[in-house]
């Protein structure tokens, strides 16, 4: 018989429960549960998923171990500092859970100091011990897990590794294909456009999934761990290529007009060379040998060609010609990366450091919200458990406040109400086996049925991957409410106590979800737009300073801040926007929404292309004769980002239009009579090169903010600003 | 009248008249929200939560004063 890969999962985690569990009986082991949560949180898809997860919950286990053994050493008779540091050490994970690497290992180092703390802060001179059992219960579970994984039906990600990676280089290519029909007109603008957004929001999805992937082989295959740095260059690399083709997509609406087979003669050669590089990529990723080396192709404009061009179709060309540029380093340097990877290269390929501002700590508002948040919600239960007498499940509350509170504060569009149904469900589901079957039991082997066959149909009925959180609920409450130990004893108070405890915790977490902010999605939304306004004016207004004057410490690091910030809130926004319960605003899309998204994703790229155009230098003749009308320009956009951000939806594409072509009307006079005042030699070919990039960023950004303004007119505002419980 | 304070048997489980009361007090309150919802009059309010809970409250007032009996 067949079985499928459900049933051989669900098998494994179901075997390895039954098994933990009865090892940690028959060492006689107290809080049997956590053998079984360490068991139920790390059965994934394939031993490298499952290891990598085991691995930083043990991690996180030893250190949450030694935090909490420092706290009741250092506060044993100090209740509200002993939960002041306690609160502050769960905000600190909390923060740190909502970045990009070890999410699950804070998660871990945040919840198993609470519980160690809430277990052995009432029994402190049995302190050592609680925190050992935690963490040798949780070993037992993850080597349990390893072992049955390991020799029973042994699935690695290796395969479907190669296979995200293919798929997604795959798509890249076809991106780079649809844009480059786009550039030379080839097909029916409408179509592609759909098109390329259909890749563009696969792409993000197998990015994702590569990343996990990539962590999963990384600790089951030795020569992925041997070579994981170039791995983790070539992950940056693949995702610098995505933001490349997505400027050079912006790039599109302003060079419909030009003639680029004539500008750029070799354009044609170069798409080509492109395109090819992209399926010698693909052809590694299969582990075969590239067919052919990277040719270098110059790109250099026809003089005669660009002098026919107005100076605004100038600067959108100049623009247009740095991304494509970049965009052939970039292909370049993937290519040596997995050269060198499946060591058909002679030579390293160099480790490049990410070139992002990393340097500068700035942090992320929306992360130290949900920090606060928790940090309320575990003191509000704390108090509960202080002042409520006989509350139920005792310091049980404070101990699941932490966890739940953590993974929805990190996750602030799941509201509480969508855990309701699946605990009341589980609770329910589990006190009729407590109540009714678990009684009847009198042997491990009858036991160990009940355990197999409930964990089996928990694994069976929530194996997708987007269910990963239901399963693991499941399996705690049942582990939970049922206790198992050698000394096992039944009572209904068990399983009425764990429903009010869940009571009570959802009622905190509903009132914490309110602070300081409503959860509600539009509304975050609307805050979300009025602060990547405010970004934007602030850092416009950072243009006005010479640059390069020296700016104290506090500029700069408002500056990196700003500047971090404004990256990051499109993909938080594009996040909330697909949580906007728009049957309910009546006459939006959620079509709409996400074409609001996309055009602020836009508008950032314009305005880092403006930063970096702002920080070469400029020509000081030129600078003497424009700087007026140029500042005016700038002065005009900050105005508008100052408008906006008071009242994101106020913005009128018509004005604006009409803004922008008086004020590009009035520019092209001014640089034609600035230009006719030079004397030959007096701008070099850098200067003048710089010029035009810096003129086509300001083009850039109006342009993107009339397109902003477009797309907010199609969404009808009023509903999303009204009152609602 | 009003009626007496007593505990509730329910399957020979004794709960208190005051939890019986305040969980029918939140499931009429979050029934009118829902209402209020629906023929947009909550736009009304200047703080919906904080109306919720009030209402959570006034309901289970009442129904423990006039009802039940706490």
């Amino acid at each position: 018989m067949i079985l499928s890969r459900k049933i051989k999962e669900s098998i494994k985690t179901a075997l390895a429960m039954t098994i933990a569990l009865g090892i940690a009986l028959w060492m006689d082991w107290d809080n049997t549960k956590w053998v079984a949560f360490s068991v139920a949180m790390i059965s994934l898809a394939t031993i490298g998923q499952s290891l990598s997860k085991g691995l930083m919950r043990m991690f996180g286990t030893l250190l949450a171990a030694f935090v909490a053994l420092s706290l009741i050493a250092l506060f044993p008779q100090e209740r509200w500092l002993f939960m002041l540091f306690l609160s502050l050490w769960v905000g600190l994970c909390t923060y740190m859970m909502g970045g990009a690497k070890n999410q699950y290992f804070w998660h871990v180092s945040a919840f198993a100091c609470t519980i160690i703390c809430m277990s052995a802060g009432i029994d402190p001179v049995n302190a050592f011990n609680i925190a050992m059992l935690r963490t040798q219960e949780t070993a037992l579970g993850i080597l349990v897990y390893s072992l049955v994984a390991i020799f029973l039906w042994p699935s690695d990600s290796y395969a479907d590794f190669k296979a995200a990676s293919r798929q997604l280089a795959s798509t890249q290519q076809q991106l780079f294909r649809t844009y480059r029909e786009l550039i030379s007109g080839q097909s029916d603008d409408v179509d592609k456009e759909k098109n390329a957004q259909t890749l563009r929001t696969n792409e993000v999805q197998q990015q994702t999934h590569f990343v996990q992937l990539l962590a999963a082989v990384e600790i089951e295959r030795y020569e992925i761990w041997e070579s994981r740095h170039q791995w983790a260059n070539y992950r940056g690399q693949v995702v610098t290529l995505s933001e490349t083709m997505q400027r050079l997509s912006e790039s599109l609406t302003e060079i419909k007009a030009l003639e680029l087979q004539e500008l750029l003669p070799e354009l044609k050669d170069f798409s080509d060379e492109v395109d090819e590089r992209l399926s010698q990529l693909n052809l590694m990723l299969a582990g075969e040998a590239p067919k052919r080396t990277p040719e270098t192709i110059e790109l250099v404009a026809n003089p005669d060609a660009l002098n026919t061009l107005s100076h605004f179709h100038k600067a959108a060309f100049s623009v247009l010609l740095t991304r494509l540029k970049s965009l052939e380093t970039l292909t370049r340097t993937m290519y040596d990366t997995l050269a060198d990877i499946n060591n058909f290269s002679m030579q390293r390929a160099p480790l490049v450091k990410n070139n992002r501002p990393a340097s500068v700590f700035a942090p992320d508002p929306d992360r130290l919200l949900a920090s606060l948040r928790i940090v309320i919600s575990t003191w509000l239960a704390y108090l509960a458990l202080i002042y409520i007498n006989d509350i139920p499940a005792g310091v049980g509350i404070v101990s699941m406040t932490v966890p739940i509170g953590m993974a929805l504060a990190t996750m602030p569009q799941i509201s509480v109400s969508k855990l309701l149904k699946p605990v009341i469900g589980s609770v329910f589901f589990v006190g009729l086996i407590y109540i009714f079957l678990m009684p009847k039991l009198s042997t491990y082997l009858e036991l160990g049925l009940v355990i197999f066959s409930v964990t089996f149909s928990i694994a069976y009925l929530l194996s997708a991957p987007q269910q990963v959180l239901g399963r693991a609920l499941g399996l705690a409450i049942f582990f939970s409410i049922v206790a198992i130990s050698n000394d096992q004893n039944y009572s209904f108070l068990a399983v009425a106590n764990t429903a009010l405890m869940f009571a009570i915790l959802f009622i905190i977490l509903a009132i914490t979800a309110y602070i300081p902010f409503s959860p509600r999605p539009e509304r975050a939304f609307l805050r979300l737009l009025g602060r990547f306004f405010r970004c934007s004016e602030y850092l416009l207004s950072t243009m006005k300073s010479d640059p390069n004057q020296p700016s104290t410490r506090l500029e700069s690091w408002r500056k990196a801040f700003y500047a971090r910030e404004l990256a990051r809130l499109p993909n938080k926004l594009a996040v909330w926007g697909k949580f906007i319960n728009t049957e309910a605003l009546s006459g939006s899309s959620p079509e709409q929404v996400q074409a609001l998204t996309t055009r602020l994703q836009a508008l950032t790229y314009q305005l880092q292309e403006l930063f970096e155009a702002r920080g070469s230098s400029q020509a000081d003749f030129l600078v003497q004769e424009l700087l007026m009308d140029i500042r005016a320009w700038r002065n005009q956009i900050q105005k508008t980002f100052q408008q906006l951000s008071k009242n994101p939806t106020a913005g009128n594409s018509q004005l604006f239009r009409t803004e922008m072509h008086q004020i590009i009307a009035h520019l092209e006079v001014r640089i034609k009579e600035t230009l006719n005042k030079l004397t030959e030699n007096q701008l070099s070919a850098q200067d003048g090169e710089n010029f035009y990039r810096l003129l086509g960023a300001f083009r850039g950004v109006s342009v993107a903010l009339v397109d902003y303004a477009d797309s907010a007119d199609n969404i009808h505002w009023e509903r999303w600003h009204e009152e609602k419980f | 009248m009003l009626p007496i304070p007593h505990e509730f048997a329910i399957g020979g489980v004794f709960m208190p008249p005051l939890l019986i009361a305040s969980f029918l007090g939140i499931l009429m309150a979050i029934g009118t929200a829902l209402v209020l919802n629906r023929y947009r009059l909550s736009r009304y309010f200047f703080y919906p939560p904080l109306v919720l809970l009030s209402l959570t409250v006034i309901y289970t007032i009442v129904i423990g004063t006039f009802i039940i009996g706490i």
